[in-house]
């Protein structure tokens, strides 16, 4: 391996596409005869249709179809064995309104205007219309899960000097990736191709194939680019079905993008969460137990599970602890993963509780965590891979100059402000997903990696080239990355922070196959240096064939190796199973963190604002820095949204997404962003995979909330257990 | 009705109806589908083009007949030459851009900010671009991305002009 | 969307004579393109005003400003005039939306902006400003962002504008144009309360035009603010805003203008307010007791009620940084 690539800060490599505006994102294809699909959606979240009164609709310019029950053709629930899915119930399955929004018909028109006017009077008449239940207070529908136990942490609680016990509430969130949902659906004699929105492709292939009755290998996902997705775009929703279901049964391709409203009501959210934490510790801060019991809203059909207590079980060090897990169900559409879902609305709760515990103990928060720090995993009762987060906290606790806090209240102020000082820790797990993938070597000296993973936005295609570069020693502006299409190898869904860590045993093997393969070919050329030689006494090093031990002296390009046999290209491929979700790993493998941040707060004005934050990072070996530290920033960022802005309410009279726009669901600004300061520790988690890389898509955003309420309350006061910490909570 | 708009310097007549919205024509009639669109309600920014070269607008918010004798700069129209703008080498060098989604709309932001003030200070950029949102990358690097811009078209003044 | 026909008016009379019907005048389109897009407003015809030359920022022989209706929020907020004689404007207009948004919107689309209330914005629900007589939804509903003065039992919408807020402070008339002639109002007496008929926001009548609006010559040595009060840093509407405008002589407050945004349905300027600051001395103690007298007839609704307090806050901050008082 030529070592050097890895590491490196390289600018991205589809950079230049994405600057020109020529990176296709999923509704800019385009086909011959593409209709425009607009759905309709009900307004009501609780009833069902009586009637769908389509006519005067079908009157309008340039209609193509309406489809709806009567009408859309057969369509199935997927099997739980073909994939993930939130909604597996199939769009028009039924009369049945669950959630408000719920699609119950599709206008198929000749442009995006027709069917956007024609889908306006689409007249819905509904029956038994009752009141919605979208109840914010959450209670199990049935006995919660237990999660993790051990020891006794009822009997350590009562018998401790020192205990808290608080409940924390998280809202629904909206992902709101900035580019919408979409889909553009063509059939022909070969099946559907489909151009999805999509974080999974491979997934989305093996689902939407059952749900279309049709042979996976008939069906193929396309996604070159994706304008993020944060979790949203993991799984398959409704529209895709129906833009398949249309373009099948008309013979022409249909595009659909759903509208930022929509993707509020039917393409998933973060769900609601409750969380009772009791923590109970000894005088000198030796934490006794830890119960951190959660429940969260899910859908009218899905079994949606937040798993808040993702983190905790591993986190805390305490031999007595108890984390469980329960649902409810609302007339809301099906919740769906979030950034850092379970983590990061669990950490909230777990962190929040921890400051206020510290508080109660009279301790520097800081200096509770690494008194309570594990030395290895007690819940599995195994070691960690590879586990800094003491580090994390020293150091930035040394960089933030967190010495010079006053613990008092609202007792540090600057310009004016009141200044508030919190921190939180954070984690997130590391594992892999199963993996395949090519790698070709060309006779004109380029390379190509091909594999059926996506980029959505965080830099995989980077990565990659970067990993053939590293293992080839070929150039990086000679690699070309091909991915976004189920006919490549099947590779990683990009979810969990755990694309690198996967690929990487995959491309590597693959890689190396090719290599072998170019030597071997170069020990047959006659009137080469290394005719007749043993491969096992070769190398592959900067793109050449030299001798090991350089004994020889003797090299060759691989492509001139290539050229002399008259070879387009040798190839290799590799494959790597899945460690995620495994039932008894050898080992605990989790990134950690930890964020240090200063809050200003007027109160003469209720105006608060982040100053500044620093963020401390192990997440093993990082692969690009400069995309690594944009992904910290980013969830930074879109934690002070979590924390201090975002909310989707729901109506309690209709069940309706009621803020569903980008102006009355309000994100992060760049003009409310903090000054940030990120390090990572660096510190390869080689039992992971070889290179030692975990991933950074998540860990930025666990913990932010949780810090930002400590420095709230250290200036103000005032505890918010209930996000956002919006101004009301603060008068 | 018939418009004649002229896109990145190339006039175009076209016949379109006084609802399309002027982001739908450029990127369904014209098929520049770098401009791109991601709400209904004027608020993410990832649609804005040049109008007349000197004021950044919303395309989701104006109709296609309101462009008519107007010319409009697009994100294609940045490029001139096979050389990128700096604005756009300058997001491309800082990582001022992850997904790449609301990209175009800050390049066209940020290239009218830059025309009226070659030397904006943080803050000013920052108030520039405060209808752009980004949900990826925090904000930093655009920012720096701008800045590198700035400094370089104050060396190379010539290439602030596109179109022209 | 529906379909409409597309007009463009080459002067003020063809605008007047084209205004039959279901028809709607166009300037910048950022309240009813976006309206459009909503299905909220329907119109059968657009009217485009923008090759009328109604876009000129000059002074007035008094020494006041004229605004033409068609100036666009950014020229206004970057005019020279405006920046030194009328800083509280410029301040207002930069508070406001977003640079592409402000490069659009004009000064009398602006002065008609539509209120931001979410069940107004969605046609699937109730609202008596969007279809009278179907209830509104926004009471016992979301209605966090909305009125607590001038409210009624039909309809709790907030006006959002800011400029609106900052021409009230200032006491500028609003001149229009209709088939009945030219004519000006204050502003003062320009917006109707939602009373009974929410649906009417304006003195304006079918097929009037504002065609400019005037400020009174600036008043000497005041000192004036807008302060504006939200949940982000930028970009959103106002929860609570002031713009003040006070001349004090002496330590003691001979003039003031006080106008809020962001709690009341109409630009909001209650003259009790103003009366009780002049011949007080500049103080947080007397800007407290106009801020009690602003709120005394608050009407807060399910989720607005902390919009009591934060606009007393945003008052007396206004107040203390207008006369320099900390």
């Amino acid at each position: 391996m030529d070592p050097g690539i890895i590491g490196q800060s390289l600018a991205r490599i589809e950079g230049p596409l994405k600057v020109t505006g020529t990176a296709a994102y999923t509704s800019d294809h385009t086909k011959e005869r593409v209709a425009y699909a607009v759905p309709v959606g009900s307004t009501i979240a609780n009833g069902r249709i009586a009637a769908l009164n389509i006519s005067k609709a079908r009157e309008m310019p340039g209609i193509v179809e309406i489809y709806h029950r009567g009408n859309v053709g057969a369509l199935y629930k997927p099997s739980p064995e073909a994939g993930a899915i939130d909604e597996a119930r199939p769009p028009f399955a039924d009369d049945v309104i669950r959630y408000y929004g719920q699609y119950v018909a599709l206008v198929v028109a000749e442009t995006f205007e027709d069917a956007t006017a024609a889908a306006s009077v689409v007249d819905v008449v509904y029956a038994d219309v009752a009141a919605p239940n979208v109840e914010l207070q959450l209670v199990a529908d049935d006995e919660p899960a237990e999660v993790s136990r051990r020891g006794d942490p009822e009997a350590a609680y009562d018998a401790s000097p020192i205990k808290i016990d608080r409940t924390y509430i998280t809202p629904a969130e909206t992902h709101n990736p900035i580019e919408l949902h979409a889909s553009l659906a063509t059939y022909d004699d070969d099946g559907f191709t489909l151009y999805e929105t999509t974080q999974a492709i491979v997934n989305h292939r093996n689902v939407v194939s059952e749900i279309l009755n049709v042979p996976r290998e008939n069906v193929r996902i396309v996604m070159k680019f994706l304008g993020s997705g944060f979790g949203g775009k993991l799984w398959p929703w409704s529209h895709g079905t129906l833009a398949a279901a249309a373009a099948r049964n008309l013979g022409r391709p249909v595009k659909l993008v759903v509208t930022r409203k929509q993707m509020f009501q039917t393409v998933g959210h973060r769900a609601r969460t409750q969380q009772r934490v009791r923590m109970s510790a000894q005088r000198n801060g030796s934490l006794t137990s830890l119960r951190h019991e959660a429940v969260n809203d899910a859908g009218m059909l899905d079994e949606y599970d937040e798993n808040c207590g993702e983190a905790t079980p591993h986190f805390y060090g305490t031999s007595n602890l108890l984390v469980t897990g329960g649902q409810t169900r609302r007339n809301i559409g099906s919740p769906t993963a979030m950034r850092g879902p379970g983590a990061v609305p669990g950490l909230f709760a777990t962190e929040s509780a921890y400051d206020e515990l510290a508080i109660e103990l009279g301790l520097d928060p800081v200096q509770l965590r690494l008194q309570n720090e594990p030395t290895r995993d007690q819940s599995l009762d195994v070691p960690f891979s590879s586990r800094h987060y003491a580090e994390c906290l020293t150091v930035g606790a040394e960089k933030f100059g967190w010495s010079l806090r006053s613990p008092a209240i609202g007792s540090m102020r600057k310009d004016g402000s009141i200044l508030g000082w919190g921190m939180s820790g954070c984690s997130w797990l590391a594992a892999r997903f199963a993996a395949e993938a090519r790698v070709e070597l060309h006779a004109d000296g380029s390379a190509r990696v091909a594999i059926g993973t996506q980029d959505i936005g965080t830099g995989t295609y980077t990565v990659l080239a970067q990993l053939v570069a590293e293992t080839t020693g070929i150039p990086i502006g000679r690699i070309t990355v091909e991915l976004g299409d189920t006919r490549l190898p099947p590779g990683p869904t990009s979810g969990g922070s755990m694309v690198t860590a996967s690929v990487i045993p995959a491309v590597l093997e693959a890689a190396r196959a090719a290599m072998k393969s170019a030597i071997g070919l170069a020990t047959t050329l006659e009137r080469q240096p290394f005719k007749g030689w043993s491969p096992e006494d070769l190398n592959f090093q900067s793109g050449k064939i030299v001798a090991r031990n350089g004994a020889s002296g003797k090299q060759i390009d691989y492509h001139e190796v290539l050229q002399n046999a008259s070879v387009a290209m040798v190839s290799g491929g590799g494959k790597a199973a899945s460690t995620f979700g495994e039932e008894h790993p050898k080992r605990s493998s989790h990134s950690y963190g930890a964020h240090f941040l200063e809050i200003a707060w007027q109160p003469e004005i209720a105006r608060l604002r982040v100053n500044r934050v620093v963020t401390v990072i192990d997440a093993g070996r990082i692969v690009n820095p400069r995309a690594a530290l944009n992904q910290i920033e980013g969830a930074v960022v879109m934690g002070v949204g979590m924390a201090l802005l975002e909310e989707a309410h729901y109506d309690p009279r209709t069940g309706a997404p009621i803020n569903s726009n980008l102006a009355d669901y309000i994100v992060a600004t760049n003009a409310d962003t903090p000054r940030m300061d990120v390090t990572f520790l660096d510190y390869p988690d080689t039992k992971l995979n070889e290179l030692g890389a975990r991933g950074v898509g998540e860990i930025g955003l666990a913990g932010m909330a949780s810090a930002i309420a400590s420095a709230v309350y250290h200036a103000t006061g005032v505890r918010v257990r209930t996000l956002p910490i919006d101004i009301e909570k603060l008068l | 009705m018939k418009i004649a708009v002229t896109v990145n310097g190339e006039r175009y007549e076209r016949d379109v109806e006084p609802r399309t919205l002027l982001a739908y024509f450029l990127r369904e009639d014209l098929g520049l589908t770098g401009t791109h669109v991601g709400c209904d309600s004027s608020s993410c920014g990832c649609c804005v083009v040049a109008m007349d070269g000197d004021r950044a607008v919303k395309s989701c918010t104006m109709f296609a007949v309101q462009a008519d004798g107007h010319e409009i700069t697009t994100v294609e129209g940045l490029e001139q030459g096979g050389k990128l703008h700096p604005l756009q080498q300058a997001f491309w060098d800082q990582h001022g851009l992850q997904c790449g989604y609301c990209t175009p709309g800050m390049l066209m932001t940020s290239y009218v900010l830059l025309k009226h003030q070659p030397a904006p200070n943080e803050a000013e950029i920052r108030e520039a671009i405060a209808g752009n949102l980004c949900r990826c990358t925090g904000y930093q690097n655009i920012v720096k991305a701008i800045q590198q811009a700035s400094t370089e078209l104050a060396a190379e003044p010539a290439a602030a002009a596109v179109g022209s | 969307m529906n379909s409409f026909t597309f007009t463009r008016a080459r002067t003020i009379a063809d605008a007047l004579r084209s205004a039959r019907g279901d028809v709607k005048f166009l300037a910048g389109g950022t309240t009813l393109v976006d309206l459009m897009k909503l299905d909220v407003e329907r119109p059968a015809g657009i009217i485009d005003l923008n090759a009328l030359p109604l876009a000129e920022v000059r002074r007035t022989p008094d020494g006041g400003l004229h605004i033409g209706a068609l100036a666009r929020n950014s020229d206004v907020a970057h005019h020279p005039d405006v920046v030194r004689d009328y800083p509280l404007l410029s301040q207002a207009l930069l508070s406001g939306a977003s640079v592409q948004l402000r490069n659009m919107a004009s000064t009398g689309g602006n002065l008609l902006q539509r209120t931001r209330c979410v069940y107004f914005r969605d046609a699937a629900m109730a609202c008596n400003k969007r279809s009278p007589g179907s209830g509104c939804a926004a009471i016992g509903g979301f209605n966090r962002n909305l009125a607590i003065l001038g409210t009624s039992a039909h309809c709790i919408a907030t006006n959002p504008s800011d400029q609106n807020v900052a021409l009230t402070a200032l006491e500028a008339t609003v001149h229009v144009t209709g088939s009945n002639g030219e004519r000006s109002v204050p502003i003062g007496d320009f917006y109707l309360l939602p009373g009974q008929t929410p649906e009417r926001e304006t003195i304006l009548e079918p097929g009037d035009l504002v065609t400019s609006v005037t400020l009174p010559p600036p008043a000497p040595g005041a000192g004036s603010t807008y302060v504006k009060l939200r949940d982000r840093a930028s970009f959103e509407f106002a929860l609570a805003s002031a713009a003040v405008v006070v001349t004090i002589k002496g330590g003691v407050m001979q003039r003031a203008r006080v106008a809020m945004g962001g709690i009341a349905t109409k630009p909001w300027r209650n003259l009790d307010v103003e009366a009780a600051l002049e011949g007080q001395p500049a103080t947080r103690e007397r800007f407290a007791d106009a801020a009690q007298i602003l709120l005394s007839d608050a009407k807060p609704q399910s989720r607005n009620g902390f919009k009591v307090e934060l606009a007393k806050r945003c008052l007396v901050h206004a107040l203390s940084v207008a006369t320099a008082v900390t």
